[in-house]
C-alpha cells in the first residue's frame, strides 16, 4: 500500500539532489554559481505537496520561483538550465497536461534536462493509479508513456531516493524525467 | 480640430540595430518575428530564440536573469506571444530580477501566421498591464530616435524593466526566413558560454 512521504524527508532529499547537481557542474568545470542557495524550485502550487511547499518557505537553502503557469515554470527551468543552477519543478498532474507541448518544445525537442514532480492529487490509496476513477490520476503515466518521458511512483519513503535518480536521468537523457508523487505528503 | 497625425510605427529591423548597437554583453532572447532579423543583426553565441513553446521568451529570458544576475537579459517579445502567456508578466514582475529588460514589439497581429489580428488589436494596453504586474520601470515608445536616446539608461535601469515599441511588420517571419541555429544547439552553446570559463592567455 502506498505511503505518505514527510516533507521534511523530500527538503532533505532535494538538498541532497542539488549538492550533487553542483558536484558534477564543478566537475564540468564550471564557473561557481552567482548565488548561495544550493537549487531552486519551480512551482505552480499544488495541493497534493503542499506540505512540502510549506516547509520550503521556511527553508533558506533552496529558493522557490512560484509560477503562473506550468508553461512558465518549464521555460524558467531551461534558462535556469542554460545559467548552470539546478532545478526541480513541483507541479500537479493537470499542470502536466496543461503544459505539455512546452514540454516537449522545450525538454524533449529543445533537449533541455527537465525534472518533474508532479503530484496524483486524488490518487485512491487502495488503487494503482491507471485504475483510478479519476481521469487526471488515471491518465497521468499512460500520457507521459506516450510521449516516451521516463517516469517512476513515489509510493512512500523508501522511494525517495528516485528523485536524484530520475534527477540525473533527466541530465543524461538530456530530456524530461518525472517522478509521481502517489499520496499526499505529510 | 484636426486629429493628430499618427506617427508611422518603427521598423522591427532598426529597432534591433538599436538593441544590438547597446547591448554589450547581455543575453537577447529574439521570437517570433524578431528572430529571423536578430540572427542577421547578431550572430553571436550570447542569443537564445524561443522556438517552439510560443509565449515562452520572456521565461526563457527570467531563468537567465535568475541564474545569472550579473548579466543583463533583453527579451525580444511579440505581442501575439505575450498574450499566450499573460500571466509572466506576474510572474516576471514577483522574481523581481533587476538585470532583466522586457522589450515588446507591438504590431497588432499575429505576423507569422498570416497577420491575423491579436484579440484587442493595438488598444490593448501591455503598458498598463505589465505597470499593474508590478514591473519596476514601464514606458512605451514609438519613434526611434526616442529608444535609441534611452536605451542606454533602460540597460542600466534597475528593473525589472518593460517597454512597449510601436513597430510595423518586419520584413521577414520565420515562415519565410526558415532556418538558423536548432534550439538544442543555440541551449547548448548559451549554456557553455555561460558556465564554462574561457580560458585565458
Amino acid at each position: 500500500m502506498p505511503e505518505s512521504i514527510p516533507a521534511t524527508l523530500i527538503i532533505e532529499t532535494l538538498k541532497d539532489t542539488f549538492r550533487d547537481a553542483r558536484a558534477a557542474l564543478a566537475k564540468e568545470n564550471a564557473e561557481p554559481s552567482r548565488h548561495d542557495h544550493l537549487g531552486w524550485i519551480l512551482s505552480v502550487p499544488d495541493t497534493h505537496q503542499k506540505t512540502v511547499l510549506a516547509a520550503l518557505d521556511k527553508e533558506e537553502s533552496i529558493r522557490v520561483v512560484t509560477c503562473a503557469t506550468e508553461d512558465e515554470a518549464t521555460a524558467i527551468g531551461a534558462g535556469l538550465y542554460m545559467g548552470g543552477e539546478p532545478v526541480v519543478l513541483m507541479i500537479q498532474h493537470a499542470g502536466l497536461y496543461a503544459s505539455v507541448n512546452t514540454m516537449r518544445g522545450v525538454a524533449m525537442d529543445g533537449k533541455v534536462p527537465m525534472f518533474y514532480m508532479v503530484g496524483l492529487l486524488s490518487r485512491e490509496k487502495d488503487k494503482d493509479p491507471r485504475e483510478s476513477r479519476h481521469s487526471m490520476v488515471r491518465y497521468a503515466e499512460p500520457l507521459l508513456d506516450t510521449f516516451g518521458v521516463p517516469h517512476a511512483r513515489l509510493e512512500g519513503p523508501n522511494d525517495v531516493h528516485l528523485i536524484p535518480e530520475y534527477y540525473r536521468l533527466s541530465r543524461s537523457r538530456r530530456g524530461p524525467a518525472v517522478v509521481l508523487v502517489g499520496l499526499e505528503t505529510s | 480640430m484636426a486629429a493628430k497625425p499618427m506617427k508611422p510605427p518603427m521598423k522591427p529591423e532598426d529597432v534591433l540595430q538599436v538593441v544590438a548597437a547597446a547591448r554589450g554583453d547581455a543575453i537577447c532572447v529574439p521570437t517570433m518575428t524578431t528572430s529571423p532579423a536578430w540572427r542577421t543583426i547578431a550572430p553571436d553565441d550570447l542569443s537564445v530564440g524561443c522556438v517552439g513553446f510560443m509565449g515562452g521568451a520572456s521565461s526563457l529570458g527570467l531563468g537567465l536573469a535568475l541564474a545569472r544576475p550579473d548579466r543583463r537579459v533583453i527579451v525580444l517579445d511579440g505581442d501575439g506571444s505575450l498574450l499566450m502567456q499573460l500571466g509572466s508578466l506576474a510572474t516576471n514582475a514577483g522574481a523581481a530580477p533587476r538585470n532583466f529588460v522586457h522589450l515588446l514589439f507591438k504590431n497588432g497581429v499575429y505576423h507569422t501566421s498570416g497577420a491575423q489580428g491579436i484579440p484587442g488589436g493595438l488598444s490593448v494596453d501591455f503598458v498598463m498591464m505589465a505597470k499593474g504586474a508590478g514591473y519596476r520601470q514601464v514606458l512605451s515608445i514609438d519613434s526611434l530616435d526616442e529608444f535609441k536616446r534611452r536605451l542606454p539608461e533602460l540597460l542600466r535601469a534597475e528593473g525589472p524593466v518593460f517597454v512597449e515599441l510601436h513597430t510595423g511588420l518586419a520584413d521577414q517571419t520565420p515562415m519565410t526566413a526558415r532556418g538558423g541555429v536548432p534550439f538544442p544547439e543555440q541551449v547548448e552553446t548559451l549554456r557553455v558560454r555561460l558556465v564554462r570559463p574561457r580560458p585565458t592567455g
